[in-house]
């Protein structure tokens, strides 16, 4: 889904960036990026959703080449990308509904999939009732999760995530994480640049240590600071929700969860958008069967 | 909701937003296209009054009364590449001519009637181009048989460089005011740009079309020209009508008189002009802004 190879990238003024990084991320993976300030996380998610070029080396996302596809074509590389940022990036004057909505307008879906698909979404993250909201009426951490859901209201294939809690309380950040979890389990990719130990180490997944611009550690079942395999073995692999007082949102977004494993993958969701009204009858139906 | 439509209500609603900028471009604009628009019609009606002068000017070479063979001398000099027409001025013609300029003065009717052979005959030249007046002058007094050559040269030369003068003047201020509003309107949507930044932004990284984010600039940019040059040809057209008459009575020498064929040309080039000041700018502006390379 995405892979790197012998990745080097110096920004203008000569600093290095990154030095010869490979990383190969399967499908459906979910993948840590840490490492402290100005290792270079940043700049690996920023090749991936193509914001930059690579100095050196191939960059494959979804199976097209990111490092050298021409820039008219970048928009298209984006819809199978959903990028969440620490600062939401959201837009002030469009309440929650709008600005999820927004990602399906700009790229020219139809109005009744924006009808259909936006609500669905709203309440994956626990929003639902407040879709009439604007950003500034909402608190972080339901910022974040707007910002969650339209990165995630295109059904991408990957879900690329730059230090998203590192705005939020651990409670809240908790919450945010539950929500990529989930994301994650539909089988989209997910790959989290973080400082936050707790989550890496309560998540128990794929981490990818940088130092410097170079990888120095790749574990398939990680923690925040390398510890001896029988060590890791021994942390309980804690649900990241236990820590957290379950509020309103926390039990709607339990309710949601339910809903999510219902929802369709982006294969059908290909479909969907492809055809027309009846195919997302169709899809409807199928749910409801399920 | 159609592309068009898109491109349309994003426009206005950029334009909306930025009221006092836009109003800002769509002023300069207008000032600056009212101006070029004032030149072009100021540089008609001179170079039309200086045509008109220019047909009644002629070189005059008097002819010596010992030359034969006056038709030779008349078709070799029409063969001249700058020479429009040669025409014959007759003894008898010449001295009817004195006649009637010096009618008020008796003395000098008298002293025709004494002795008419001392008027010459003359050949009457209409230069081609007024430009040429002074070769053919030159000429003349070198080509035997000529006796003397009678040439307005200051009064000419001044013409000319007036008409020419106000050609390169009226272009040059065309140029630069055109300069002036495309850098006006680049400015305009280079703010227009900066004010929808994070929503440019958040377009890019969710995958809109570069087309997508960058139409609305676009046509912003071509209306804000578009209501500049309208409004500019609507108000430069309004003054003409309006202030014909008294600076006609102001300068009676001048025809101001414009052929409403030439009017009507040039507003729509103008109006055109402002489409293009507006869509060069706009292009500018987006093609060196950050927010929207990628």
């Amino acid at each position: 889904m995405i892979r790197l190879e012998n990745v080097t990238k110096v920004y203008d003024g000569g600093v290095v960036a990154l030095k010869d990084v490979s990383i190969d991320v399967a499908k459906g993976e979910f993948v840590f990026l840490v490492g402290p300030s100005g290792s270079g996380k940043s700049t690996l998610i920023r090749l991936m959703m193509r914001e930059e070029r690579p100095t050196n080396g191939d960059i494959w996302i979804a199976g097209k080449p990111a490092a050298k596809m021409p820039s008219w074509k970048v928009p298209h590389l984006r819809r199978s990308i959903g990028t969440v940022f620490q600062d939401f990036k959201l837009l002030p004057n469009k309440t929650v509904f709008e600005n999820v909505a927004y990602a399906l307008e700009v790229t020219g879906r139809p109005r009744h999939l924006v009808r259909d698909q936006v609500p669905q979404v709203l309440k994956l993250v626990g929003l639902s009732a407040k879709s009439d909201r604007y950003p500034k009426q909402l608190s972080g951490g339901e910022q974040q999760r707007v910002s969650v859901a339209r990165a995630f209201v295109n059904r991408p294939l990957i879900l690329l995530a730059d230090e998203p809690t590192g705005n939020l309380d651990p409670a809240t950040s908790v919450g945010i994480m539950r929500i990529l979890d989930r994301i994650n389990r539909t089988g989209t990719t997910v790959v989290m640049a973080t400082h936050d130990h707790a989550i890496v180490d309560a998540m128990q997944r794929r981490v990818i240590q940088l130092e410097r611009g170079r990888i120095v550690r790749d574990q398939s079942r990680g923690a925040y600071e390398h510890r001896a395999p029988a060590e890791t073995t021994a942390t309980p692999a804690v649900p990241p929700s236990a820590e957290a007082e379950p509020s309103v949102a926390e039990r709607e977004l339990a309710a949601a969860e339910a809903e999510l494993a219902e929802l369709p993958t982006e294969e059908d969701y290909a479909e969907t958008i492809a055809d027309d009204d009846e195919t997302i009858a169709d899809d409807d139906s199928g749910q409801a069967a399920s | 909701m159609s592309r068009l439509q898109y491109v349309f209500s994003e426009a206005l609603r950029n334009m909306g937003r930025n009221a006092l900028v836009v109003l800002g471009a769509v002023l300069a604009v207008f000032v600056s296209l009212f101006l070029v628009f004032g030149t072009l019609m100021f540089g008609e009606i001179a170079s039309s009054n200086a045509a008109q002068w220019s047909d009644d000017v002629r070189v005059e070479a008097f002819l010596s009364n010992e030359l034969r063979n006056v038709e030779r001398l008349q078709s070799q000099i029409a063969e001249w590449s700058d020479v429009a027409e040669v025409a014959f001025v007759s003894k008898a013609e010449a001295v009817e001519n004195a006649k009637r300029i010096f009618k008020d003065n008796q003395q000098v009717l008298d002293l025709i009637a004494e002795d008419p052979s001392f008027i010459p005959a003359s050949l009457r030249i209409r230069p081609l181009d007024l430009q040429d007046y002074d070769g053919i002058a030159s000429r003349l007094e070198a080509t035997p048989g000529v006796d003397e050559v009678i040439s307005a040269g200051d009064a000419v030369n001044q013409l000319i460089s007036l008409r020419d003068g106000l050609q390169v003047f009226s272009w040059a201020l065309a140029v630069a005011l055109g300069a002036a509003a495309i850098a006006l309107i680049a400015n305009t949507i280079h703010m227009a740009v900066y004010a929808r930044r994070e929503e440019i932004e958040i377009m890019k990284l969710v995958g809109a079309s570069n087309w997508y984010v960058r139409v609305p600039f676009l046509f912003e940019g071509m209306l804000e020209g578009l209501i500049g040059g309208l409004l500019a040809v609507a108000v430069g057209l309004g003054a003409y009508r309006l202030g014909f008459d008294q600076i006609q009575g102001l300068v009676p020498l001048i025809d101001l008189t414009v052929s409403p064929d030439f009017l009507l040309q040039r507003a729509v080039i103008i109006v055109l002009f402002g489409v293009v000041v507006g869509a060069v700018g706009s292009t500018i502006s987006l093609s060196v802004h950050r927010y929207i390379r990628t």
